[in-house]
Order: structure tokens, then sequence, then C-alpha cells
């Protein structure tokens, strides 16, 4: 008997919503099929890619990285030279130094980083805090304000965060923020409710529903996603067609495998190796799972998950 | 499995406001109630114009063009003894958000319109009754299986096109054909059918401030059974939170804390 194609589509699709102004402003999401289904429907855009970049400088522990950047000085051309790997789509600013229990940087002089990156690079900007509820509801009301007009994503407002920072840099100054639970379907279901409730319009907001690096209670992760992308489509469940924006790179370099160095471990071989291998099968599997956009760090990651991306959508 | 759809009953030319609106074609009534049913959890609106033999054909038209055009071409379950007016309706109607619903064929009289459906592409609301109330599930299935040989013949898709109405009784009366009902509601969903009706029916003549309790036991426990739609009064706040409530459970819909809300 001869094969019948039969696609799987729904009378439901994914939110777009852009980031960044002009030629090149990414938009996210738009698809109505399942991840990567493109004989069965229209993905509409790319997954796009983030290239991660700290205001506490260049990793110079890992010799492609450092590599990378040799003759960037300062935020601003960091910035630069990270908007120009080959693959990126937008740049990610982390605040690591704004945490208290770090660095503890004022937020004027995080709102100046953020100043500097923004005047170096004509893509899209996304802004990570430092993981302190406090001190990230502070930053992004003063960032928010310093850079209106660039159509900035704010990674991320949390359960505890999300008034303040909706209220601040969507309703104010009219920037994008990403709605954060920890692996948790009916919570991120929950939280884009509540934004939705305050008013907060579909197009200006999208998820992380959750992030771990493969083998770190990557299975909860994977099955999370599926599940929002199947009640997205399935369901037409509004209140998770928000596009997905996964960051990969900070879990992916935290674990033991990227941190370990080859002196503890030669029969691990290089920890950059070992770094590039978590980041990549980690960025695959969430874009796998239904990930609008991955955060990522080092060149040769963005590369392969570029051309990945390229070969299949 | 889709969530529940909830049909809102309450546009019905029995009632003396929306009767007299369409008397007048002032559309004013007509949307206030259309607008407390869809904030209500309304996904469906039933527009009953009653007989309509004079000026039908007009009037559903004016009907469906005023209630899709104030919100959102929110889809609509057309009500008449009159087919020309429902032809009309459908011939203006909007399907972006959902196809016609016709209301209704049965066994009997009715039976063309599921002629009138297939015509036009909509959904026929099958009412599994020929005169008066079926003695027995028995009878009850073979006016399905001639409407459902009917709708076949003429080319629809009797698993998402033909809704079957197992004809609701009243608990007041008809106490002991209860379980029949649900019995017969749990064979439409084993066949793969989809059933809908009017629910609120077994609490006729129930002092008013049972009919909620009554209606809303009886729909979670015709959802239990594999109802997928039923046309009620969505304003009554305990039957729609228990609606909503079964759909969670019948995992139709994800759990957020804030589910009774959307």
């Amino acid at each position: 008997m001869a094969f019948k194609r039969n696609p799987q589509t729904f009378n439901a699709s994914i939110n777009e919503v852009t980031i960044g102004t002009g030629d090149k402003a990414v938009t996210l999401g738009g698809g109505n099929t399942f991840p990567m289904y493109t004989f069965d429907g229209e993905a509409k855009n790319k997954v796009a890619i983030g290239v991660e970049i700290s205001d506490s400088g260049v990793d110079m522990t890992v010799p492609g990285i450092a590599e990378y950047y040799a003759g960037a000085e300062g935020i601003g051309a960091i910035a630069k030279k990270a908007s120009e790997m080959p693959g990126a789509d937008f740049v990610v600013l982390t605040l690591d130094g704004a945490d208290p229990n770090g660095a503890n940087k004022s937020v004027e002089d995080c709102v100046a980083v953020a100043k500097e990156v923004a005047d170096a690079i004509d893509c899209p900007l996304a802004i990570q805090g430092c993981k302190n509820i406090e001190k990230d509801i502070q930053l992004f009301e003063k960032v928010a304000e310093a850079l209106a007009g660039k159509n900035v994503l704010f990674i991320s407002a949390r359960e505890e965060s999300y008034k303040s920072i909706a209220a601040a840099a969507v309703m104010a100054y009219k920037q994008k923020i990403s709605a954060e639970s920890a692996v948790d379907i009916n919570l991120a279901k929950q939280l884009n409710v509540l934004i939705s409730q305050m008013g907060i319009q579909p197009e200006n907001y999208v998820m992380n529903v959750g992030s771990a690096a493969a083998g770190y209670g990557f299975e909860y992760v994977a099955s999370t996603l599926d599940r929002v992308r199947g009640a997205a489509l399935g369901q037409n469940d509004a209140m998770l067609q928000m596009p997905i924006v996964t960051p990969v790179s900070s879990e992916a370099w935290s674990v033991k495998e990227a941190v370990v160095s080859e002196e503890d471990f030669p029969e691990w071989g290089a920890r950059e190796e070992r770094g590039i291998e978590m980041e990549v099968s980690t960025a695959a599997a969430v874009i796998a799972g239904g990930s609008n956009a991955v955060i990522l760090r080092h060149p040769k990651t963005v590369d392969t998950i570029a051309r990945l991306v390229g070969a299949l959508m | 499995m889709g969530k529940f759809v909830i049909i809102g009953e309450r546009i019905h030319c029995i009632s003396p406001s929306i009767k007299k609106a369409m008397e007048t074609m002032d559309p004013a009534p007509i949307l206030a109630r259309a607008k407390e049913q869809l904030d209500a959890g309304a996904t469906y609106l039933h527009v009953n114009i009653g007989p309509a033999e004079k000026n039908g054909e007009e009037l559903m038209k004016w009907a469906v063009t005023t209630i899709q055009s104030e919100f959102d071409n929110v889809p609509l379950c057309l009500d008449t003894a009159n087919r020309k007016a429902i032809e009309a309706g459908i011939s203006v109607y909007n399907r972006s958000k959902g196809k016609p619903i016709v209301n209704s064929a049965d066994a009997g009289d009715r039976i063309e319109n599921i002629d009138l459906a297939a015509d036009n592409d909509a959904i026929v609301i099958a009412l599994c009754s020929k005169a008066g109330v079926p003695a027995d599930n028995d009878e009850r299935m073979m006016y399905c299986q001639e409407m459902l040989e009917r709708g076949m013949e003429l080319g629809m898709d009797p698993t998402e096109d033909m809704w079957f109405d197992p004809l609701f009784l009243v608990i007041k009366g008809m106490q002991d054909k209860q379980m029949d009902v649900l019995e017969f509601i749990k064979q439409l969903s084993d066949m793969g059918f989809k059933s809908t009706g009017g629910l609120s029916n077994v609490s006729n003549m129930a002092p008013k401030e049972l009919r909620p309790i009554l209606d809303s036991t009886t729909v979670a426990m015709a959802m239990y059974c594999g109802l997928t739609s039923a046309i009620v009064n969505p304003c009554d706040r305990r039957l729609v939170e228990t609606i909503k409530s079964a759909d969670i459970i019948k995992n139709n819909a994800l759990y957020a804390d804030s589910f009774l809300d959307l």
C-alpha cells in the first residue's frame, strides 16, 4: 500500500513576538506545527540565537571564547564582537555584577553598561538580571527607562516579580519581558494568565519554562516543553502560546562536565570541548522540544546550532 | 479531546425583551445578552428567532451580522422552524471562529435539517427522537442511526459535524429515565460522536434555587459519560464552574490556579 501523507495540522499557532528595531529586528514564534515539523506546516520564523556576554567581562578560562573576543576592549567592543559572531541573531547582556552577594554594582553602573552595549550593536538586545529578585526589579526599571525605544527583552519576570517588571518594562517603556517558571507547567500557565490579567498583550511577552543542562534533570525540561507545546497547539490554550526563549549557556557551562579541569580529570579530555558538547546537546534538545530561541556563549556552539537550524527549518 | 463547548441559550424569542428587540430590530438588548453570556464563558451563542414566518430571512441575517460584527465573529447556533431563514443566516455568517450550527434535526419531520446543514457546510444538532420522547435507548439508537445514514449519504463528517442530542428529560416527572440518558451519552461517546442538548431541561419546574445544583450535577455526570457540549445558561455560575472543573479533571484543559477565570 502506498504511503499516505497525513499532515498534523492545528487551528492554533504560537504567538509572534518581535524584539529589537529596524532591519535586524527578530521575530520569534509564529508556527502552527510541532517543533521542526516543517513537513506538516509552516514554521514561520526560524529559531533565533542569542549570544550571551557578561558585564563581568570575557571568560578568559575558555580558550575559544578568549580568542574570539581578543582585542575587544570594554563592554561596547565585546558586545559588537558578540553581535558579529557567525550565527548570532541577538545579543544577551547578563548583569552578573549586580548581584548583592557578588560585586554588587550599583543600578547606575549597570544602566551605563547596558547603554554602552545597546549603542554598540545594531541587532536586538536582551538583558538578563543577576537572579536576585529585589535587585532585578530595580535594575530592569532603570534599564528599561534608559533603553526606551530599543524594544529590549528583559529576562526574566518571575512569580515574585512579574507585577513590577511588567509594569515598568512593558507598560511604561514598551519593552518585552520573559515569564520564567522552573519546570512547572501549571505555574508556567498561571504566570502567563497573571501577566495577561494585567492587560499585557500576547505580542509583548515570551516565556522560559525552565532549563537544565542535558543530564541534569533535563527529562523534566523535555516533558514540560512537550506538554506546553501540546496544550498550546492541541488544546489551543492561549495561555501557553507564548514563544519560548531558553537560556542554555548559563546551565551548560556551570555543570561539572564543563567546569572541572583536565588536570583533575585527564580521562575526560579538554574542558573546552566538554563545555561545547554540553552546550550543543542541551541547545539542540530544547529546540527539538519547542524553544523558539536559545541563549548560547561559545562561538563553536553558535555556529553548530545555527547550521542545525538552517538545515532543518 | 477539546474543551467542552458551552452554547449560551439566552438569545431566545421566548424572552419578552428579546422578542421585542427582534420585532423592532433593536440591537441593544440582544448585544447585552450576548455580552453577558460571552463574559460568563459561552463559546457559541444560540440564536432563536422563533417561527419567524414573515420576515425570517431578513431577521436572521440581521441577527447574525449584528452579533458577529460586535463580538469578533463569535460562532452561532441558529434556531428557527423557518429553513429559509437559517440558510439566509448562514449566507452572511463568518466562519473564522467556527462553523454555524443548525438547531435542530430529528428523525421525524425535521430530518431535512440534516440536508440543510450538509448543503451549507454547517454542523447539525441531531435530536435522537421522532415524535415525543423515545421509550428507551434502543429507540434512541435507531433514530441516531437513521440520521447518521442520512448525513453520511450527504457527505457529512459524522464525528465532527453531527452533534447528537440524547434529549435530556425533566427530573421532576421522569426521574427513572435519567440514567438512560447518561448511558446513551456514553454509547455516543464510545462510537466517537459528539453530543449536546438542552441540558437545563432536567431541572424544569424545580424551585429556582435548586436548578443550578441539579444542572451542574447533571453536567458533571454527563461529561464523565462523554458529553462534549450543552445548550445552557452560561450566567449560571455554579454550572460554568462545574464545567470548567470537569474539563480540568478530564484533562481537556491544562490546570492553572486561575482556571476559573479563563
